[in-house]
């Protein structure tokens, strides 16, 4: 401003084009700086704001006290526990999503224009909505009448069958299958996009130079791979941390909390007990621990990508 | 654009029209909305609903009802963030107790009892007691809406039948009824637990056979001697772990959900005989299954040796629902003449066709089956309110995760009475 306001007083004869330059990345950044702030930064503050008071989301607002629920928080299991689970499906995200997509998008890559129908099919569980694929796969696990425990018993392996939801030892586990059998298309479609920028050309002459398919995926194929790959694994471990649809349809966080996430026992302090306060502490908690895994694992990656 | 230039349109065509219109005809601007939210999901509950919202309709010309039913679990979620938002609907219903209080001490709910005492022939039909879990600090903030539902236990008649067996009264019996039925590889009960509860019915019926209502009316009010330690919850634990180990429950009952019927599946395919449930389940079952409820019967909650509770009590609600007017409506009176509407006789006649018997004198029963469901209820000792119901928010949901763990056998009595106990200390005072 001041700048333009000393341009006039030396009579710079096109103040209004300089003008319309300053203000152009101003009006350009407005909206998505109005967006963030009412729906990120605002209620970001808020909770961290909700998270001193104690109150039960109704009527006038809670009495203030000071970091009492941040206090309860560190001694809180429920939530150890729960933030542990989510550890566990980020880990199991990465180990299972990411090769299965890799390998699905290299054979359909391969397959070439013959692959079209393979591609939609493999895509449609990404498309099915969280509750739907919730209420199918509770139906698929179900120990009475779900057709898993029969394939389980007809292939002899009865002992193999279990009460997959209902079992505080299995039921994290047999959510997280579906999480991934959800989710692995996505990446799918993310590698194959990360594909088809690889030069056919490099997979020719090192055919001519007779390196099998195998080497060429393993030499050439997945390093040139790297970069989405390391954006995969983010999405995934982000992903995992904040996830909250399938455990809510599928066990509502149990039996016994067995399958409790961040995000199910927020909803459950907030919803079923009343807490207001205390779930905002939850969900302040789950904001702090996902920007710093987020972080560690961006640092982490890049590192490797240097030396690699 | 266009419905704006149509309604215009239409104003304009009324007002050409003849004079005698002009008393009923509302321009589309001037209609008020009363919205109304509650959590009957099958066809012929929510008939019941909206037939009362058309009757309310026909004599308050210029409302309209915007009836909105949403699913058991979803609601509870819903209807807390409409408060939260201040959005919420005039006409709201609850289960009475704890979450009900919540609302009524910030103020959200409106006092009836002004418009009760206008019009005592109306508040008169219903059962005394059925106003009790809608009561606050003396004042009525509720009407019972839609059924008189205590939990029985329910069996499969054709099966009890053909293995020889008898609805048991005691537990002696109970345990060998079950013994019967795991020998021909039947589950005895089916319970879907997901949800939490409908176990928490078991837990509840123990405590109030052992103790009698006494021992959690003490230890909620926190008199002298009163303690969710007290022996009768310990016990109650014990009872229940005892049914565990004996093979009472289907597989599965602690993942299994409620809300999409898993427990009416064990018992319509003959794997399952006997489902605790409130009374709302036969009414679900004629809907669904109407051969299957030809061979559906019920028994009260067997006696437990030694119980100090008596036998006939009930534990389950007077009303089910019932049926409140948010503070923030903008059509208070109007909102209470169309509760009025949705509790009056015609909507009790079309529950009652539906199986469903509200807390009303002398309500005459033409069923047999729900007469006698309604028989049960009507002369029980006590009825107890649901613990999750009664208790507030942050204990009931204690209470259901400490008997989900009692039900997979992972916490001890001692251990869930002394969490709940440590709780009710911080949360009653």
């Amino acid at each position: 401003m001041v700048d333009i306001s000393a341009r006039e007083a030396v009579g710079d004869p096109r103040p209004p084009r300089r003008l319309a330059e300053d203000l152009a990345p101003i009006v350009f950044l407005a909206p998505v700086v109005l967006l963030l702030l009412v729906f990120l930064i605002y209620p970001l503050m808020s909770s961290f704001r909700l998270s001193l008071l104690s109150w039960n989301g109704l009527g006038e607002e809670g009495k203030y006290i000071g970091l009492a629920n941040w206090w309860r928080l560190l001694h809180d299991g429920l939530f150890w526990a729960a933030a542990r689970n989510n550890i566990l499906l980020a880990i199991f995200s990465v180990l299972i999503q990411l090769p299965i997509a890799v390998v699905l998008a290299v054979v359909l890559d391969n397959l070439g224009r013959g692959s079209q129908l393979l591609k939609i099919l493999y895509f449609l569980p990404l498309l099915m909505s969280s509750v739907a694929l919730g209420v199918l796969f509770k139906n698929f696990y179900d120990p009475n009448f779900g057709p898993l425990n029969a394939l389980l018993e007809g292939l002899g392996l009865g002992n193999l069958a279990q009460d997959w939801l209902g079992d505080t030892h299995f039921s994290l586990a047999a959510v997280i299958a579906v999480i991934c059998w959800q989710n692995i298309p996505f990446y799918m479609v993310l590698f194959l996009a990360g594909l088809a920028s690889f030069p056919a050309e490099i997979s020719e002459a090192a055919i001519l130079d007779g390196a099998s398919e195998v080497t060429i995926f393993w030499r050439l194929k997945l390093p040139h791979l790297k970069g989405t790959l390391r954006t995969g694994a983010l999405l995934a471990i982000i992903g995992s941390l904040r996830y909250f649809d399938l455990i809510y349809v599928m066990t509502g966080g149990g039996p016994e909390g067995a399958s409790e996430l961040m995000a199910t026992y927020m909803y459950r302090s907030v919803f079923a007990s009343f807490q207001l306060g205390y779930g905002s502490t939850v969900a302040s908690a789950m904001f702090i621990i996902v920007t710093v895994i987020a972080g560690i694992s961006l640092r982490l990656t890049s590192r490797l990508e240097t030396e690699v | 654009m266009s419905a704006k230039r149509a309604s215009t349109l239409s104003a304009l065509l009324m007002g050409a029209s003849f004079a005698v219109f002009a008393g009923t005809a509302a321009v589309a601007d001037d209609v008020k909305t009363i919205t109304e939210w509650d959590l009957q999901t099958t066809p012929a509950a929510v008939k019941v609903i909206r037939d009362a919202a058309d009757r309310f309709e026909a004599t308050h010309p210029g409302f309209k009802v915007a009836d909105t039913h949403i699913q058991n679990d979803a609601y509870k979620a819903k209807i807390k963030i409409a408060f939260g938002a201040n959005d919420a609907p005039c006409i709201f219903s609850s289960w009475g107790g704890g979450p009900l209080r919540e609302y009524v001490h910030a103020n959200q709910v409106l006092d009836l009892t002004p418009y009760l005492d206008k019009d005592p022939a109306f508040k008169d039909r219903f059962l005394a007691p059925s106003f009790g879990a809608v009561t606050a600090d003396g004042k009525i903030y509720g009407l019972p809406a839609e059924n008189s539902a205590a939990a029985l236990i329910f069996y499969n008649k054709e099966m009890f039948a053909k293995l020889g067996l008898t609805p048991p009264a005691t537990w002696e019996d109970l345990l060998k009824v079950i013994d019967v039925l795991k020998s021909k590889d039947i589950a005895p009960f089916a319970l879907a637990n997901k949800g939490k509860w409908p176990g928490s019915m078991y837990f509840v019926y123990l405590a109030d056979r052992i103790g009698g209502p006494d021992a959690f009316a003490k230890a909620v009010q926190r008199k002298p001697g009163g303690s969710f330690e007290d022996p009768a919850f310990i016990e109650a634990g014990k009872r229940l772990q005892e049914l565990v180990n004996a093979g009472a429950f289907a597989k599965g009952y602690n993942g299994l959900d409620w809300d999409v019927g898993a427990a009416r599946r064990l018992m319509y395919s003959d794997k399952a005989a006997m489902e605790l449930m409130g009374v709302w389940e036969a009414s679900i079952i004629r809907g669904e299954n109407p051969d299957f409820a030809k061979k559906l019967g019920f028994f009260p909650f067997p006696s437990v040796p030694g119980g100090k509770g008596d036998p006939k009590n009930v534990i389950g609600t007077m009303g089910d629902n019932f049926v409140s007017v948010s503070a923030s409506c903008p059509y208070k009176d109007a909102a209470v003449d169309l509760i009025k509407s949705i509790t009056d006789d015609k909507a009790a006649a079309g529950r009652l066709a539906d199986g469903r018997a509200m807390p009303l004198k002398g309500i005459k029963i033409d069923d047999p089956f729900v007469a006698s469901m309604f028989d049960l209820i009507a002369k029980a000792p006590s009825v107890q309110l649901w613990y999750d119901q009664e208790l507030p928010p942050k204990l009931g949901e204690l209470h259901k995760d400490t008997t989900q763990a009692l039900f997979g056998l992972s916490a001890t009595p001692e251990a869930a009475a002394k969490q709940m106990e440590e709780a009710a200390k911080e949360e009653l005072k």
